[in-house]
């Protein structure tokens, strides 16, 4: 995977790409870019992959620009546009799911299938899931990870040494997932749910205390024809502690 | 320079083992540990000792905003304002602040702070605030990376309502009204502008641009203050911007008694009380998005600066309440004893500092009514008169003319050098 800068509209965005075959989208989650990420790589063994940094992100621009959830689908929906392979597969994580299923209501013509991994977007009163910008650090880790020994292979596209930089890193990150996710991550993605007509796959760490299964299920509920995959000792990043068996049931509903 | 009586409103009952029984005062307050009938009787010991301030010689009377918290429990500092806006004859009302971020439209806040200005005859001064995170991000759920865009939104906003004379249309991100025409108007055709802030450079740049009045308000006092507000003052120095210290405003808890040590023996447990119950969720004190990337790398640098003089241990001494009387005073946190030594330690704070406006605590956690009445009595009488000939060579344009005329008129020491000046 090669990591570039390049513009969407009037953003500076970076992005990770490479691969080749069938055209792929990958959106990260809430926290920060996976960057160069084994399981990236392993998709690009199959697929032509893009995976953009969201706006505010790390080294990517835009945030003070957006005003609504609109203006992220939008912003996707250029991104693939000028990316101009014609439909393309899309994997959402985590915030990135929630942007995903935006971009994939508002675009139905330029998403052939989507996947959704531990999204967010929906909220349940039956069931508030935690605030995971006030979690302290064991609690966080707890809820993130079916074994919190796992983040030690979390990867990130943050690479300095600097303990300042990294700070502020995770604060662009976290702060511009504020803007969608603060205080509570909804805003209206249940009534747009039924507007994506692309083949849908939700899947879900069994372990994940961040997003409950009820909301993964709200989502497959939501979504018509929409399939669910749990996956066993995995949390709330299944592509880092079942990188496998993530890459089956991912590359088994992309086939 | 110039005085403002001001308490943080802290609920004086909460019980012996609040902080051993890891209560958090912030966000999540124990409301049964809050009873109302006391939060009314403790209002009522507010004003009266305010309504007290006015009649010796503060020249203002200060009130702030935060929610969801037994240690100020203000929700709307224009209530309390109100109620000594028409109780009062000579000090200015000073609002310190509105946290604009939290209203909608924020019109509401044009129209009561007029309203204010009204009632005193022209003695508003007007704060406009961020909020602690703890207010603007969790307690009224702001997403903490947009509390700056509607801050400022707001205020463009409440000052075109103030001023013009035409009814117009607010297009703005947060806000949008067809038809903006408050009523009342202000006497003050713009009352004064006050915003304090932490040291963010954002902040820095309006209050330099807009020529308003800065603050540094935080209970840590000199030490853990002075990089910041020396940052300030350079920074705005090398911008060009105005440098008279009566656009400067600084918190001090003040001890005053007719020895020190009684000073100890009246005020030693309500300051630790004070600040032994402000329990705050770390996780509740900084969420991600609330400091800009250029802010946390400059506030990195001063706080380096700063632990030099008040290390981090000393910070959590203060908060455990595990110092001393005369610790609190010799790290600054209070400024304790008689008359006579708060005057000179204040003299040397406001030199330091370079402070016009000195925002003085005279009530603190649970103190009695009593001494808190001959705080503000002794402040009033022996204090500040010997104070007044500080910075007196520089224009005031941060405090309302009818207050500084009417203060002028009850208080010695004003416009005229007393004998040990210099």
């Amino acid at each position: 995977m090669t990591m570039t800068m390049s513009k969407v509209g009037a953003y500076d965005i970076r992005r990770w790409s490479g691969g080749s075959g069938a055209p792929l989208l990958y959106l990260h989650g809430f926290e920060q870019h996976p960057g160069n990420a084994p399981y990236l790589q392993k998709l690009a063994s199959k697929h032509k992959v893009i995976a953009p940094e969201h706006p505010g992100y790390g080294e990517s621009t835009g945030i003070e620009d957006l005003e609504h959830i609109l203006d992220i689908a939008l912003h996707y929906r250029q991104l693939v546009e000028d990316w101009g392979q014609g439909p393309v597969d899309v994997i959402g994580h985590s915030l990135g799911g929630m942007f995903a299923a935006e971009f994939a209501a508002v675009s139905p013509h330029l998403v052939r299938k989507l996947v959704l991994v531990s999204p967010y977007g929906l909220w349940l009163d039956t069931e508030p899931a935690p605030d995971p910008f006030v979690l302290p650090a064991d609690a966080m880790a707890s809820a993130k990870w079916h074994d919190p020994s796992s983040a030690g292979s979390e990867t990130s596209a943050f690479t300095d040494n600097d303990k300042l930089e990294l700070a502020v890193f995770r604060v662009k990150n976290l702060g511009s997932a504020t803007k969608f996710m603060w205080p509570i991550p909804d805003r209206g993605l249940d009534r747009r749910l039924r507007h994506i007509k692309a083949p849908t796959l939700v899947v879900r760490g069994e372990a994940d205390g961040l997003v409950p299964a009820s909301y993964t299920d709200a989502f497959a509920a939501g979504i018509g024809g929409a399939k669910t995959e749990s996956i066993a000792a995995a949390g709330h990043l299944p592509m880092v502690e079942q990188e496998a068996a993530f890459l089956k049931v991912v590359e088994d509903f992309l086939a | 320079m110039k005085f403002h009586w001001f308490a943080e409103v802290t609920y004086p009952n909460v019980p012996k083992d609040f902080v051993e029984s890891g209560e958090l005062n912030w966000v999540k307050p124990n409301p049964s540990l809050f009873d109302p009938r006391e939060s009314g009787e403790m209002y009522r010991m507010f004003i009266r000792l305010m309504q007290g301030a006015d009649k010796v010689g503060f020249d203002g009377l200060a009130v702030n905003e935060h929610h969801a918290t037994g240690f100020a429990m203000t929700p709307s500092p224009n209530l309390l304002a109100a109620s000594l806006a028409s109780t009062t004859e000579n000090a200015a009302i000073l609002v310190i602040g509105n946290s604009l971020a939290l209203y909608n439209p924020p019109v509401r806040i044009a129209e009561e702070m007029a309203y204010l200005d009204c009632v005193s005859d022209g003695r508003l001064i007007a704060g406009f605030v961020f909020g602690t995170p703890m207010d603007s991000a969790f307690a009224y759920g702001n997403p903490p990376i947009e509390v700056r865009d509607r801050f400022h939104e707001a205020r463009n906003l409440i000052l075109r309502a103030w001023e013009e004379q035409e009814p117009f249309a607010f297009n703005g991100k947060y806000t949008k009204l067809r038809y903006v025409d408050i009523l009342p108007r202000p006497v003050q055709k713009r009352p004064p502008v006050w915003v304090p802030g932490s040291g963010s450079v954002e902040t820095w740049d309006l209050v330099i641009d807009e020529n308003y009045c800065y603050g540094h308000l935080s209970f840590s006092g000199l030490y853990s203050a002075k990089p910041t507000v020396d940052a300030y003052w350079e920074y705005c120095d090398k911008r060009g911007g105005d440098m008279n210290p009566n656009r400067m405003a600084f918190t001090q808890i003040v001890c005053c008694a007719e020895t020190d040590a009684e000073a100890e023996a009246k005020y030693y447990d309500a300051v630790r009380y004070f600040y032994r119950t402000n329990t705050v969720d770390p996780n509740f004190a900084m969420p991600p998005g609330y400091s800009t990337a250029k802010s946390m790398r400059s506030q990195n640098t001063l706080m380096k600066v700063g632990e030099s003089k008040l290390t981090p241990e000393d910070k959590a001494r203060a908060a455990s309440g595990e110092m001393s009387f005369w610790e609190y005073d010799e790290k600054g946190f209070i400024i304790a004893g008689s008359p006579e030594r708060v005057s000179q330690r204040l003299r040397e704070l406001s030199k330091d500092l370079r402070i016009g406006q000195l925002i003085a605590c005279c009530h603190v956690g649970d103190l009695a009514e009593d001494v808190a009445a001959e705080n503000t009595r002794l402040m009033g009488e022996r204090v500040i008169p010997t104070l007044r000939d500080l910075w007196s060579e520089y224009p005031d344009h941060w405090t309302p003319e009818t207050s500084q005329k009417r203060v002028a008129a009850i208080s010695p020491g004003i416009a005229r050098a007393p004998e040990f000046a210099k």
